[in-house]
């Protein structure tokens, strides 16, 4: 994996709370998943390294620029595409004066060049029919992809998103997936979210975080293979498990240590993650 | 290549303002001015001075709302600096504040307008401090819309001021006070440090700064 | 049949009103503690306490009328009243700005009550208010000396309008929806309100006056308290009415267009329309009479009391005080000679009560011999003007005869208004107009002024530097000479062995 974007010993402080303690990671190409539970420190992390909020302590590059100086952080903000998690709009806008707005604050000043870019990401989230529409007409699902295309515009080689698909339905989620896909081809992708299910079909890497700190970093096969061993089925909630529910089959499905002669079954990446939690949960106990 | 960003923001700027916000503070400005001209048969000195501060008061409150931007999350990370965008919208503003203080100035009767330069004086401040106020909470906070907050805190700070300010710091002195030139200085120290805090909240911090008892 | 559909059994729907009234009791519980914690609010009551210790700091020294003590309450409470119209504003469009209208919109508690819940939430702010209201005219009771009657129709004016304040801010919010609304409108009333009230000066203005919450006076002195005629219940009843008017319309726009709260509405509508009608009204046949009665003839009216030789005359509220006036009479008697040492005085109080507080006139001096005139105010320079006018009345006879004095006698006058005072000076400092101890002044009394020259200046201070106990023997001694008319300032100061000023005595 050739590195993108490598961050060493970021540390964040709100008052005592540490959003982030010392956290370094290393990305590459494609699309990495970002899990953790609320409160874990998803957010900040993602916010430093949109340049959006400065940490106390520690340093990243991305691409080769650093942020730490004025003229790193230009350099980075020209190469960054940011969805965050509560995206405002100017409601008077139309969706394709707002990504233009965008493109503009990004530099792209040559008219023509950039308008047809404009086209093109609104193309390619979908939205090529409604661009002429405020976007206080749009639905929820249309305005989370003018953000995503406000994010795309000029072709960054580094593209941080937030949460991108909450509040979406179903469909609506499908087709997020695709662009996400499709945007993590020759690009980095850092992508913030609660759905394990994201990360399983769209990351080659993921990395789990709790209490502000880095607690998991690999492959989603790797993460899955954390709960080998330790999911069974049974007839009832087991309750030594650390977690159990009925299935839709009516069986009951048990993640923890299991007791001998358990019927195991094979562990998903959900699976996996809340191992991991849990881990956590006991040495914070111990 | 700034230059190219400023020229072709220009438009989507001007889209992008709080025109409602700032049309209702020079609507109500406008308005105060008019009234010696509309109510009054025998107006005097004193009430031309009390609307003209009450119209520069309304136009500062405008002015709070300045830096309102709903899209402030999606832009926070764009290459063209915040300094940037700030200084276009209030160069936006300027042209058209000026031109609407010279027709405040001019609703009052020539007769009983008090000194025009000292309320001009005045007026700035006022802006500058609604500003310095407003780049501040945006420089602080992560809030999109600070305007309200800061409209609020000017407010009742300037009501408060009017109230309890000792008399001889003629900030709000009538133009035959012994006050008024001595007033007319504080005016302008006030300008000044508006001036300077708007200044210090213009750029982005590299950068936390915090206060460290220890240096790590 | 949709009649049997939409009456429930009416247990079950007082259940359901109760429920709901103590939901609406609940909100407006957790708003009104959100709105006095907002900074804007605490940072206004604070200022507001501050600024009651301020105007209440000498109290203690002032013998307060407690008449003007119930309006000195009214100006403060606009610092919260300003605070707690935006906050109470900002609260209500808060669901708005953050977008969780929609989801509230569709909770059990419909939006109209969460209206009704906004505008009680406001209820502490002015309940608060109440107490500081209260606690600065307790302080203005408990003072000492002090007198009179407060009245209930002024003091509640400061809660009305910090109440009058956050339902106007609730309204406001549910009028126009933007955030600037509140600010720029506040601005705008604020300042038209004083533009109005610096240009109609004329008497005709009366009705329209009285619209504002808080009404200045143009004179600051002080009247009993039956001859102010200030519509002051009609005023409080107007605050009230146009506060429910302003809360009940907010309910009205917001869908809450139930008959109990369409009546309500009538109700606070006219409440507000009597109280604005009743204030409007010109002043009572009676109170003007009992003015000019109280002016011309105040022995009608006055009750006396016997202090010494002399004989107090007071308006009723001011009895308590003849005690007071009689020790100063009585220590300026004590220091004159002659028969005048045993002069049967009569202070009568008077006022100028003719114009109500809406203007001034000077009170005449007497001409009755030894009539002394004594003001409704006491305390600070008020005190070495009575006893300044008790001199002259010992010396001349009258206060008419003072009025013109101009020759040496007047360094008698002072002397005696001032010798037996522990800090002469200050006191002859406080009873001249300019404040000086030097040149030529103007001495105020309760009635005409009088006026001293540099020359009686300089000999009165000496005098007064000398002491009480080297000058009262030569003054009694020489009190013939002393109080004799066109007696020059150059022999008097002989007479009562001080150095004679050199110069020319003129009077200014």
């Amino acid at each position: 994996m050739t590195t993108t974007v490598s961050a060493a010993g970021l540390s964040l402080r709100y008052g005592s709370t540490h959003a982030l303690d010392d956290v370094s990671l290393r990305l590459g190409e494609g699309v990495t998943g970002l899990l953790g539970p609320n409160g874990a420190g998803k957010t900040t992390l993602l916010r430093v390294l949109a340049t959006a909020l400065p940490a106390d302590s520690g340093a990243f590059t991305v691409l080769g620029h650093d942020p730490g100086t004025t003229a790193g952080r230009q350099a980075v903000r020209r190469v960054l595409g940011y969805l965050p998690q509560t995206p405002g709009f100017h409601p008077d806008f139309t969706a394709f004066e707002f990504v233009d707005y965008v493109a503009i604050l990004k530099e792209l000043t040559d008219r023509g060049g950039r308008h047809r870019e404009v086209r093109r990401v609104l193309e390619e989230v979908d939205l090529s029919d409604v661009r002429g529409k405020r976007i206080k007409k749009l639905s929820g699902g249309m305005r989370q992809r003018v953000a995503l295309a406000a994010a795309l515009v000029g072709d960054p080689g580094f593209l941080v998103l937030d949460e991108p698909t909450v509040g979406l339905d179903p469909e609506q989620r499908m087709r997020f997936r695709e662009l996400i896909a499709r945007a993590g081809e020759g690009r980095t992708v850092l992508l913030s979210t609660h759905q394990t299910e994201d990360v399983a079909m769209l990351c080659h890497r993921v990395v789990v975080m709790a209490g502000g700190t880095v607690r998991f970093d690999g492959t989603p096969a790797e993460l899955t293979a954390r709960a080998a061993g330790r999911v069974w089925s049974g007839t009832e909630r087991d309750p030594a498990a650390m977690a159990g529910w009925r299935t839709g089959l009516g069986a009951f499905r048990n993640v923890g240590d299991p007791p001998p002669g358990a019927e195991l079954v094979e562990p998903t990446l959900e699976d996996g993650y809340l191992i991991t939690l849990d881990g956590m949960a006991a040495e914070v106990a111990a | 290549m700034t230059t190219g960003v400023l020229g072709q923001l220009v438009r989507p700027v001007l889209r992008a303002l709080p025109r409602r916000a700032l049309g209702a503070g020079a609507g109500a400005g406008l308005l105060l001015a008019a009234l010696p001209r509309l109510l009054s048969d025998d107006p005097d000195q004193w009430t031309a001075l009390l609307v003209l501060r009450g119209a520069a008061l309304a136009l500062a409150l405008g002015l709070t709302f300045l830096l309102d931007d709903p899209a402030r999350q999606v832009t926070v990370a764009v290459p063209t600096r915040r300094m940037l965008r700030t200084a276009l919208r209030t160069a936006l503003v300027v042209p058209l504040a000026a031109l609407w203080w010279t027709a405040v100035v001019l609703l009052i009767p020539s007769e009983i307008r008090p000194p025009v330069g000292a309320l001009t004086l005045e007026a700035a401040a006022a802006a500058v401090v609604a500003l310095a106020a407003s780049a501040t909470a945006v420089r602080l906070t992560d809030e999109a819309e600070p305007g309200q907050r800061v409209a609020i805190a000017l407010l009742a700070t300037s009501m408060a001021a009017a109230l309890l300010f000792p008399e001889n710091w003629g900030l709000f002195a009538a133009p035959k006070d012994k006050w008024w030139a001595v007033g007319h200085d504080h005016w302008a120290f006030v300008l000044a440090g508006a001036a300077l805090v708007w200044a210090a909240c213009g750029p982005e911090p590299v950068r936390r700064r915090r206060l460290r008892l220890i240096p790590s | 049949m949709s009649a049997v559909l939409e009456k429930a059994p009416p247990a079950e729907r007082a259940d359901e009103q109760r429920r709901s009234r103590s939901a609406v009791l609940a909100l407006a519980l957790f708003e009104a503690r959100k709105l006095l914690l907002r900074l804007p609010v605490l940072a206004m009551f604070v200022l507001y306490v501050a600024w009651i210790g301020w105007t209440m700091r000498d109290a203690w020294t002032t013998f307060p009328a407690l008449q003007d003590v119930d309006r000195a309450t009214q100006t403060g409470p606009l610092l919260p009243a300003l605070a707690v119209l935006l906050c109470a504003n900002q609260a209500v469009l808060r669901s708005r700005r953050q977008d969780t209208d929609r989801h509230f919109d569709v909770l059990v508690l419909e939006p109209w009550r969460r209206t009704v819940a906004f505008a009680l939430s406001v209820v502490p702010a002015a309940g608060l208010t109440a107490l500081l209201v209260a606690a600065q005219f307790t302080w203005g009771v408990i003072a000492p000396g002090s007198v009179g009657h407060g009245s209930v129709g002024e003091l509640l004016v400061g809660p009305l309008t910090v109440l009058l304040a956050g339902t106007a801010g609730v309204l406001l919010a549910r009028v126009v929806r933007s955030p600037f609304a509140a600010p720029m409108l506040l601005v705008l009333a604020f300042f038209s309100t004083l533009f109005l009230g610096a240009i109609s000066t004329g008497s005709d203005g009366s009705a329209t006056r009285w619209l504002v919450p808080v009404i200045g006076d143009a004179s600051s002195k002080t009247l009993p308290s039956d001859l102010l005629g200030r519509p002051a219940v009609w005023h409080a009843l107007y605050l009230f009415g146009l506060a429910l008017t302003l809360a009940l319309a907010a309910v009205l726009v917001n869908g809450g267009r139930t008959k109990t709260v369409a009546a309500a509405l009538v109700v606070a509508v006219g409440l507000g329309t009597w109280g604005a009608v009743g204030q409007a009204a010109k002043v009572s046949k009676s109170t003007t009479d009992a003015r000019v009665l109280a002016t011309l003839n105040p022995a009608k009216v006055q009750s006396c009391a016997r202090h010494g030789n002399s004989t107090y005359c007071a308006f009723p509220e001011w009895m308590p005080r003849t005690g007071t006036w009689a020790e100063v009479a009585d220590h300026v008697q004590s220091l004159a000679g002659g028969t005048a040492a045993q002069e049967k005085l009569l202070v009568r109080q008077r006022v100028d009560a003719r114009y109500g507080m809406d203007g001034d006139g000077a009170i005449e001096p007497s001409t009755t011999p030894y009539q002394v005139t004594v003001g409704t105010r006491w305390g600070g320079p008020r005190v070495p003007e009575f006893a300044a006018a008790v001199s002259s009345v010992l010396v001349t006879g009258s206060e008419k005869a003072s009025g013109s004095l101009c020759d040496g006698r007047m360094v008698t006058i002072m002397w005696l208004a001032l010798g037996w005072q522990s800090d002469p000076l200050t006191q002859l400092r406080a009873v001249r107009l300019d404040d000086s101890v030097s040149g030529s002044a103007i001495v105020l009394s309760p009635t005409n002024p009088m006026s001293m020259t540099a020359e009686q200046t300089t000999v009165v201070r000496e005098l007064l530097t000398a002491g009480k106990v080297t000058v009262a023997p030569k003054v009694k001694a020489h009190w013939a000479e002393l109080t004799a008319p066109k007696v020059t300032t150059a022999k008097v100061a002989e007479l009562l062995g001080v150095k004679a000023p050199a110069g020319a005595d003129k009077c200014v």
